[in-house]
């Protein structure tokens, strides 16, 4: 048990400032949206009708809204996959040198710091269908690239710069995750005559089993929520409808297209996802992550 | 290792520098491409080795005008993000080691509301109530200000969190210790619970900054007037030219430069970043 | 220095849960009383209260004349020692001792002077410089102490503070508190669930059992006149052997076949005890009864004979004095002289 001090109004002047922003940017909005997915703006903004659930059931019948949730899948477990896979590579290489570890590591993990926006420029620069010079390589070997005509070429853009930002990331909890598997263990493997190979399918990876699972939902969580600027600064959802992800459609129907009941619909959906996988993660973190 | 296997170490070593060049590869691409002139990319692809044009673009996009259609300098745009990052960070900071403490150490009646309150906003990114923000931070006339800059974005159930997590661990005795060496509340605050979370500030406050001078659709929604353009979203002006037009090495040098300071702070104080990695995720 | 006094004082939890009934306790000025008794019997509540980290249910608590019900803990002017020492981990061991009179508004003379002087006395004065965590398990408490002395306050209150220690370092120490409190004739109440630390400190020991004192009084007083069961068995060690007889007019019947000479007017059943120390190896003829040897504990300087008198189970004790090792399952006879003897009501448990 905590020990706590007597007091009355001050606990409150505390928390008065969280719960003010909170408040004033988090729920009156939040709150907002919730309203307003429930009724509908005429084309100029002047009057809103209430319209029940008008909104979400066309939405539910718009195709476009079913592409996106499809785009937003496979970009998000595109990046997970990837991501977790090349990390955890690396993760284990990285484990397994003597010298040169800081090293290794400090190169490795800069690319976090990168903003999204920036990480999906850099990338486009490489993959620039006039001057990249990946793209003008790939030419050379008969792939025609041009992620501004090509939907599949973008998404593959989009893929790399959002996965090479969180590499990073998921390589610092590998390589923490490896650490801390008590040597001992893998002793008695090697003792028990199984081979590095070996030992790493049948030892390390299923010790390594929460990290991972961890790593896929935040992994999950980040490609659906943060990766929006990689996206609105190369491709901007397009070429057509080939790259907007959920996120994205919300703030183009909502701002670019003015659709306010629409954008609100979505937000709410929206929402709901957060809370899912949010409670997934908390679950899940109760059960004790080991780092 | 358990037993030794220099093909094997040869190996690792091998694919570590290949991952190595692979992540730095766009970064090599962005510093030659930032040396030539802006004419080079019209004539096809970006050389592979830097030209002789460096000086003059990067000075012109650090002092006259980041050009593309931003007409401010990167050092004022710079200076935006530095404010916009800190404001963040610090706030943050402020109004969540207080939250936490007031309810780890009080008990008062709807404490649990209040941390739920906190939790939900963990529920709701910007991205997903971009409209209605907009609306509120318009209506208290934010627009194109500091404080419509990072007032919306301090709230943290995160970091919250995470200072009481720390604040959890700190033993009954030691509060009730200071209580009969005479330390009110703020007294405990101040002298006991400030120096005990200094490392943990720290380290959240690596994460915060980063998390602050990336933030992108934000300041792009809320900033129409050049002077309050964050590095980081100014990019984003910048590309929106017609193709062709891109000026390819003003975009470099300015991305690099944006991506620059937490990129110092992450190398600079991995320590302390990795901490923060792991005790934001607890 | 002062007195203190407590007055029916009880606590009653939120929830309901009685804790501790009412105990009223006079403690004199520069008295050290032990509050000793198993875990959960109230011990640290009662602590607790007295230094205001937990409030009073009912009941008065006086320092010094002055009622202290409501009062903040730093205003009862008292200094606590906890068990983990609750050192503050990021000061040195000078702004540790040097905290609460800061907190009171004390001068930096007047600071320096008493935290050195304290230092002094306790040897602390070369670690002033250093952080707790560079302390071994003996320096730290010693720091603990030095907080709580700093200040002179009106009394000292303990909560267990040797059991972090290791055996050898808790006898040095123990010594060291009582030594301390002679010396500055401090009002002390120490608590301890370790009836040895308990005996060697105490002017006045207190046996709390589920809240309410068994029995109030010096250590000697409470070994050989335990006034219930519960006291009997807890202080002391090993514990009293105790046995439920009965008496009649042949005396006391240990078992169906042996009966003990029994000079007293009391008859029927009853709980008859005796100290293992208090029971003599003796020859078959001077024998009062015998005990069939299960187990030997040789010490070197006693031993502990474990064993049955035929007809019971119950396994009693007998500490002989010296190296004395009879084999197992041999008889051993003994003594057991009247004037050792404790009888206890077999209802209430008290001592009759």
């Amino acid at each position: 048990m905590t020990v706590t001090f007597p007091q009355r109004p001050l606990p409150w002047l505390l928390l008065l400032p969280q719960l003010l922003v909170t408040a004033i940017f988090f729920l009156w909005p939040a709150g907002q949206a919730v309203k307003q997915a429930f009724y509908q703006e005429d084309a100029f903004g002047l009057s809103s009708e209430f319209v029940g659930l008008e909104n979400f059931s066309h939405l539910l019948h718009d195709p476009l809204y079913y592409a996106s949730i499809g785009t937003t899948l496979f970009f998000s477990f595109a990046v997970a996959f990837v991501g977790i896979a090349l990390a955890l590579l690396l993760a284990v290489m990285a484990d397994r040198v003597m010298r040169g570890q800081i090293i290794y590591k400090t190169l490795l993990i800069w690319p976090y710091a990168v903003a999204p926006a920036l990480a999906g420029v850099l990338w486009w620069v490489m993959f620039d269908p006039s001057t990249g010079p990946i793209a003008v390589w790939l030419k050379s070997m008969g792939i025609n690239w041009n992620h501004f005509l090509n939907g599949n070429q973008a998404m593959t853009l989009v893929v790399i710069a959002a996965t090479w930002k969180q590499i990073s990331y998921n390589f610092l909890f590998f390589l923490a995750g490896l650490q801390a598997i008590p040597r001992s263990l893998i002793e008695a493997a090697a003792i028990d005559g199984a081979s590095p190979f070996k030992r790493f399918w049948t030892v390390v990876f299923p010790l390594l089993s929460p990290t991972t699972f961890f790593l896929l939902v935040v992994n999950l969580v980040y490609a659906f929520f943060d990766t929006f600027g990689i996206i609105d600064a190369t491709t901007s959802g397009g070429p057509g409808q080939s790259t907007k992800i959920l996120v994205y459609k919300v703030y183009d129907d909502g701002f670019i297209g003015l659709d306010l009941g629409s954008s609100s619909a979505q937000s709410v959906i929206l929402m709901m996802i957060v809370g899912v996988m949010t409670v997934i993660q908390f679950r899940y973190i109760e059960r004790k992550v080991q780092y | 290792m358990i037993e030794r296997r220099p093909w094997l170490t040869l190996f690792s070593h091998c694919i570590l520098i290949l991952g190595i060049i692979a992540v730095a590869l766009p970064i090599w691409v962005a510093l030659v491409a930032s040396t030539h002139p802006a004419e080079a990319f019209k004539q096809g692809v970006i050389p592979l080795w830097f030209g002789d044009q460096g000086w003059i673009t990067w000075k012109k996009v650090l002092f006259s005008a980041a050009g593309n259609g931003v007409d401010v300098p990167v050092w004022l745009m710079m200076i935006n993000s530095l404010v916009m990052a800190l404001a963040i960070a610090l706030g943050k900071i402020a109004i969540s080691i207080l939250s936490a403490y007031a309810i780890v150490f009080f008990r008062f009646p709807l404490r649990m509301l209040c941390f739920w309150i906190i939790f939900m906003t963990l529920m709701l990114p910007v991205e997903v109530r971009i409209v209605p923000t907009y609306k509120v931070v318009a209506d208290l006339s934010l627009l194109n200000s500091y404080t419509g800059l990072a007032l919306p974005l301090i709230a943290s159930a995160t970091a919250t969190f995470l200072f009481r997590q720390c604040f959890l661990t700190i033993p009954g005795e030691l509060v009730e210790a200071a209580r009969i060496d005479g330390a009110g509340p703020w007294r405990f605050f101040k002298d006991i619970l400030l120096p005990l979370s200094r490392t943990n500030i720290a380290a959240l406050f690596v994460i915060l900054f980063i998390y602050g001078w990336n933030q992108y659709l934000w300041p792009l929604l809320i900033t129409t007037d050049d002077h309050y353009y964050t590095l980081v979203m100014s990019i984003k002006r910048m590309v929106s030219v017609a193709e062709g037009d891109i000026a390819w090495n003003s975009i470099m040098a300015t991305t690099i430069l944006a991506m620059l300071p937490p990129v110092l702070v992450v190398v600079g104080m991995q320590k302390l970043f990795v901490k923060g990695l792991v005790d934001t995720e607890k | 220095m002062a007195e203190v006094i407590l007055n029916q004082v009880g606590k009653t939890y939120p929830n309901g849960y009685q804790a501790i009934p009412a105990i009223d306790l006079h403690i004199a000025d520069g008295e050290f009383i032990v509050l000793v008794g198993p875990s959960g019997c109230g011990k640290s509540t009662l602590l607790r209260m007295v230094a205001g980290l937990e409030s009073i249910s009912s009941g008065e608590l006086l320092i010094n004349n002055q009622r202290m019900n409501e009062k903040e803990p730093a205003e009862r002017d008292i200094a606590m020692v906890f068990q983990n020492y609750a050192l503050y981990p990021h000061m040195t061991v000078f702004d540790n001792m040097a905290y609460g009179l800061r907190n009171r508004g004390a001068s930096k003379d007047e600071i320096q002077r008493k935290v050195s002087d304290s230092a002094r006395l306790l040897g602390l004065t070369d670690l002033l410089e250093r952080k707790p965590k560079q302390l071994s398990g003996g320096q730290r408490q010693r720091v603990a102490m030095g907080r709580a002395m700093v200040r002179h306050p009106q009394a000292f209150l303990f909560d267990e503070p040797l059991s972090n220690l290791d055996a050898k370092l808790r006898v040095q120490m123990r010594v060291e508190i009582r030594q301390l409190q002679r010396q500055l004739g401090t009002t002390t109440l120490y608590v301890t669930h370790d009836q040895v630390e308990a005996m060697t400190l105490a002017d006045r020991l207190v046996v709390l059992n589920k809240g309410h004192a068994e029995q109030i009084g010096s250590p000697l007083e409470l070994y050989e006149r335990p006034a219930t069961t519960f006291v009997a068995e807890f202080i002391g060690s090993p514990s009293m052997n105790l046995l439920p007889v009965s008496i009649t007019d042949q005396g006391l019947q240990l078992t169906e076949q042996v009966s003990l000479q029994a000079d007293t007017k009391e008859r029927g059943a009853v709980i008859w005890g005796i100290r293992p120390e208090h029971l003599q190896p003796c020859s078959e003829s001077e024998a009062d009864f015998a005990l069939q040897v299960k187990a030997v504990e040789a010490l070197g300087a006693e031993s502990l004979i474990y064993g049955h008198t035929a007809g019971r189970s119950e396994l009693l004790v007998v500490r002989a004095p010296g190296p004395f090792t009879p084999a197992i399952d041999q008889m051993l006879y003994l003594r057991a002289p009247q004037q050792q003897w404790h009888l206890f009501d077999i209802n209430t448990q008290q001592r009759i």
